[in-house]
């Protein structure tokens, strides 16, 4: 006995963006968690210890967040004016920030009160930054100068003023104590030694640069300024290697993926770009509400948090495993227990007949409709679906069977508009248009005596009769771009001679002639 | 009822009309000027700048009381024509922030003596004596002045308060002073003694007015305050009991009383002061006068000074901007509880002035010299030589425009503007070469929205080759949507077509880079035989409709 066959859904190929690996990853993230702070926050940073608090420094404060509360588990609030670059030690016991009353803090993660007070700078400090060793502070300001400190005794070992603007980033390297990178506004990286009291390696980013970053490997650097970001090999004397202008504004901030393998970037046009490292495209893409000054990733990308101009910070988190799925509703239930009990110890004897049960086919309520022939209610509860394909599968169906016309027939106002309603709806879509045009075709056929009866087909119909006017319109310029296409294809193939009637060779010699002289 | 007050907005610069006749008026604007306009023919009469005008703003301002000019041979002729023309106003007293009082003559035209060292804080208040030469000022040193103007000296100075002294009024026989600090003080002028004493104010009185001229000695001398934010009109008897601790009547405002004119004719007081008995509720005003724009949500203007003419049925009226106030006379019909005149102050104000007037000169710059501006040198972007186009100049002097509001710029002056078509074609480029290059959808979405022809070839025109395949992706992107919107797309894909047709033949791969967008197109247009003929069905079937409607 032949079973019936469920109606085939043809699957369309997608349209719009191709769906990558990398697209897949980076939205594998929940809705974001919106934390609102005092003022612009102009720097995140993940402690290393794990659980991977973060510090976000928001103007006079930095709150310490846990990777899971909204509320911060601390807080630090002795500054006298806005607060900058609060950052962590290597081993997450100390946090260093600068501030714009051009003093230096450095606190105990666990404490209240700054251990520590570097003074010496005369303007506002942008970047302070614990180096390798972890008993130095890299400090950069507005009074064009830079930094070491040494902090058992908090004094100022080496003061560098190479630069002749305001130094607004700057990195330590994590492999070298004594090397570091800053990053001014008078355009240029600088490349620093401690043991040779002076730059070593400067490098022109020809914006004024707002962010730097250290690879892991300190191979290359990345540096942000003005639209652009750039690549820089460091093994080379600073040769620029790329330079990617994928944001319509300026960059502000530079951040690796936990593997090094993904490079992000944000900007005050409120985008997050991901680039492959590899070969430096975009690979992704996150928009935010408003302009975003920083941002951060937590270790193995378990979070991405941005904090933007309006004070507002989004955390967004990696969705776990079991989150993955996505709702299934209602959990299914177990069979209970006994059902597992009932005949465990019964064994097969020699004569005993073995009965095969069929599976029993799950059908969807069209197809129940399609197999007991009702094809008008079969197209009734295809149409109720939200899904076009299926219903376009379903009329493809009854097409095939011959009752199409039966099932578009004999229906009501009310019926007819709905039906009417979802031609509106999809027939110019060319991935349904072949199946829907027939049937539009019938169902004017059927109809046509009562056409002018009820006005709310009536005006369906002339909405109808619009549409593909408008799209007979689109297609008759489409064949004109095929047309134009055509000879631009035609033009790149190999040439062939093709003897030409009208033109002579002395015709086209007298013609040449003016371009060889 | 005889006494008016116009509600008025508040506001910090000195205006007041001559007396009597109300020829003049004059007014300190914010710039430290002194301007003095003539109210018959609406014109500036003077202009008086102060040499510490910038440092010594003017603080109050008040006119001499009139008198009688000497007669010159051609003032003879003339004599018997009018019976005033012999009183004149002439002298002009100003009070400065610094405590210093500017006498200015308005016959000479030029500054008569300035009286200094009297006090040590900013003058609050200048009154002039009726009669003798003689001017009283208050001022936030809690003092009280008396110059003699003949020799340019204090004649007395005394402590008047616990606080500064806000205002003061002198009666009109001479004899009495009112001052206002913490409380209202009532002076006795030959004395210098505190005669009576009112309290009541909560805020500082900027306004004194004598209602009467009565003497003393009997009951009926009344006098009328008003205080800063507070909507009341105070009116105080004297009382020869000493019983007048409280105001008899008030009077309710819509805003707070800047300025207080009476009219005292003498049969009409006596009616008045019979209908003043005490009185707990707040008396309303019988008429109002408002000013308001003619716009679409008329806004009040501010009135600068109000003076009542001696028929007392016309107003004489102040109002405008500081810098040309317009002065018009209104007549009131006090029947009507309220009357709103609504004037253009817009079209009735302009910024000429008649340079003979002004004694001020703008100093002649060199076309070639540059001016230099206050600011952070070396940290101003370097900018660009404008490119000749109005509009680039513009953009670089005002604050930098964002991007949205360049497009929504663009957007608005697209019908408008015809004169310029290459400028915003040169702006587009740009956006739509950021927008590819960001892939943000806001721009993109803007810049494809157009459906100038014209717009989108010089667009595509300029745009850098690069830039290209990227929007060529992009708008095979958009056309496989609805067609109304993809319609516009093939106008877009057109422009790239026809413009770069060189630079596309030149590309190796370009049947797999423009293949998508190829097999889309044929896929789509596979169909447009059937439904040309769906279309001539369903355009038939509703034809018909349509004329079996008409018939029927």
């Amino acid at each position: 006995m032949a079973s019936f066959k469920p109606t085939k859904i043809q699957i369309y190929p997608q349209l719009g963006a191709k769906v990558t690996q990398d697209t897949l990853y980076w939205k594998n993230y929940k809705a974001p968690v919106q934390v609102k702070e005092f003022g612009a926050i102009t720097n995140i940073d993940f402690s290393p210890l794990a659980p991977h608090n973060y510090a976000v420094t928001a103007s006079t404060r930095i709150h310490i967040y846990g990777p899971f509360s909204q509320e911060p588990v601390k807080t630090f609030t002795r500054f006298k004016d806005t607060a900058y670059s609060g950052r962590f030690r290597s081993d997450g016991q100390l946090l260093v920030a600068g501030c714009e009353d051009s003093v230096v803090r450095l606190f105990d993660v666990s404490g209240k009160v700054a251990l520590r007070m570097f003074k010496g700078h005369t303007k506002a400090v942008h970047v302070a930054d614990f180096t390798s060793d972890c008993y130095h502070i890299l400090t950069c300001s507005d009074d064009y100068t830079c930094c070491l400190w040494d902090i058992p005794n908090s004094t100022e070992l080496t003061k560098y003023k190479e630069h002749s603007d305001y130094i607004r980033c700057g990195a330590t390297s994590k492999l070298n104590k004594d090397l570091f990178v800053t990053g001014s506004y008078d355009h240029t990286l600088k490349m620093f030694d401690a043991r040779v009291q002076k730059s070593v390696m400067t490098m022109d980013h020809n914006h004024p640069v707002e962010s730097v970053l250290f690879y892991p490997s300190e191979g290359l650097l990345v540096s942000a300024g003005g639209r652009y970001v750039k690549v820089w090999d460091l093994l080379k004397r600073g040769q620029p290697l790329v330079s990617l202008k994928n944001h319509h504004k300026t960059v502000t901030c530079l951040c690796l993926s936990g593997n090094g393998q993904r490079l992000l970037s944000a900007s005050l046009d409120r985008h997050v770009k991901v680039y492959n490292t590899t070969n430096y495209k975009v690979v992704h893409s996150f928009d935010y509400t408003a302009s975003i000054l920083s941002l951060a990733l937590a270790p193995e990308d378990e979070s991405v948090v941005v904090g933007m101009t309006n004070g507002i910070l989004s955390i967004k988190h990696r969705k776990t495993s079991e989150e993955k799925q996505g709702p299934t509703g209602q959990p299914r239930r177990q069979p209970v227990f006994r059902v597992f009990v009932k005949g465990r110890n019964c064994v097969p004897k020699q004569d005993d007949f073995l009965v095969s049960k069929s599976a029993k086919s799950h059908l969807a309520k069209y197809d129940k409709q399609l197999k007991r022939f009702n094809v008008s209610k079969a197209l009734d509860t295809a149409l109720e679906n939200r899904k076009p394909e299926i219903t376009v599968a379903v009329i493809k169906e009854l097409d095939r069977r011959g009752t199409l016309k039966n099932a578009l027939a004999g229906r009501d106002e009310q019926n007819l508009s709905q039906l009417v309603n979802f031609l509106i709806g999809n027939v110019v879509d060319p991935r349904f248009a072949p199946v829907l045009v027939t049937a539009t075709e019938m169902i004017l056929d059927i109809y046509k005596a009562v056409v002018g009866q009820s006005s709310v087909v009536d005006r369906q119909l002339v909405r109808l009769q619009e549409l593909v006017e408008r799209e007979i319109d689109y297609q008759q310029d489409l064949l004109e771009v095929l047309g134009m296409l055509d000879t631009l294809f035609a033009s790149t193939l190999p040439r062939k001679e093709v003897p030409c009637p009208v033109l002579h060779c002395s015709v086209l010699v007298h013609e040449l002639v003016p371009f060889i002289i | 009822m005889g006494a008016m007050a116009m509600p008025l907005s508040s506001s910090g610069q000195p205006c007041v009309f001559s007396p009597k006749l109300h020829q003049y008026l004059a007014l300190c604007a914010q710039d430290g000027r002194l301007r003095i306009w003539n109210t018959d023919s609406k014109t500036l009469h003077q202009e008086y700048v102060p040499s510490a005008h910038l440092s010594a703003t003017c603080t109050c301002i008040s006119w001499g009381p009139c008198r009688t000019v000497k007669e010159g041979p051609q003032r003879k002729k003339r004599k018997s024509e009018a019976g005033h023309a012999g009183e004149q106003v002439d002298m002009l007293a100003l009070g400065t922030a610094v405590g210093s009082i500017i006498i200015y003559s308005t016959v000479k035209g030029a500054l008569h003596c300035t009286l200094d060292g009297g006090h040590s804080g900013g003058v609050n208040s200048v009154q002039w004596h009726p009669k003798d030469s003689l001017l009283y000022s208050g001022s936030d040193d809690t003092h009280i002045v008396e110059w003699d103007l003949q020799t340019g000296k204090t004649r007395c100075k005394w402590k008047a308060d616990r606080s500064s002294v806000t205002s003061m009024c002198v009666s009109p026989d001479g004899k009495l002073l009112l001052s206002a600090g913490q409380t209202i003080k009532m002076w006795d002028l030959e004395t210098k003694e505190v005669y009576r004493k009112f309290t009541g104010h909560a805020t500082a009185v900027t306004t004194l007015r004598f209602a009467t001229t009565r003497p003393p000695e009997t009951n009926g001398l009344y006098f009328l305050s008003g205080a800063s934010h507070d909507r009341l009109l105070s009116v105080w008897q004297v009382r020869e009991d000493g019983k007048d601790k409280n105001s008899v009547v008030s009077f309710t405002l819509t805003d707070e009383p800047q300025h207080i004119d009476l009219i005292t004719s003498c049969g009409k007081e006596e009616v008045r002061c019979q209908m003043i008995q005490p009185c707990k509720k707040p008396l309303s005003p019988t008429c109002t006068v408002q000013m308001s724009g003619v716009e679409d949500t008329p806004l009040p203007i501010p009135l600068l000074a109000t003076a009542l003419t001696k028929d007392t049925s016309s107003l004489l009226l102040a109002y405008g901007s500081r810098l040309q106030p317009v002065m018009e006379r209104v007549e009131v019909n006090t029947a009507e509880r309220h009357v709103c005149l609504s004037r253009d102050v817009h079209s009735t104000l302009s910024l000429t002035m008649e340079t003979t007037l002004s004694k001020v000169k703008t100093p002649i710059v060199n076309s070639k010299s540059k001016v230099l501006l206050p600011g952070l040198p070396g940290h101003q972007a370097p900018v660009k030589a404008p490119l000749g186009s109005e509009k680039r100049k513009k953009g670089t002097d005002t604050k930098e425009m964002s991007i949205e509001e360049r497009l929504g710029e663009i957007g608005l002056s697209e019908g408008g503007a015809k004169g310029a078509p290459s400028l915003q074609t040169d702006n587009f480029a740009v956006l739509l070469v950021q927008g590819l290059e960001s892939k943000d959808a806001n721009i993109l979405n803007k810049v494809f929205q157009t459906r100038k022809d014209v717009l989108i070839k010089k667009t595509v025109s300029r745009l850098p080759l690069p830039a290209i395949l990227p929007l060529v992706e992009e708008i095979t992107k958009r056309m496989q949507g609805h067609p109304y919107t993809a319609v516009l797309m093939v106008r877009w894909l057109k422009a790239v077509l026809i413009q770069h047709t060189s630079y596309l033949s030149s590309l190796p791969d370009l049947v797999s880079q423009l293949g998508v967008l190829y097999h889309m197109i044929e896929s789509r247009v596979k169909m447009f035989h059937k439904l040309s003929k769906l279309h001539g069905k369903l355009y038939l079937f509703m034809t018909q409709v349509c004329s079996g409607r008409t018939c029927s």
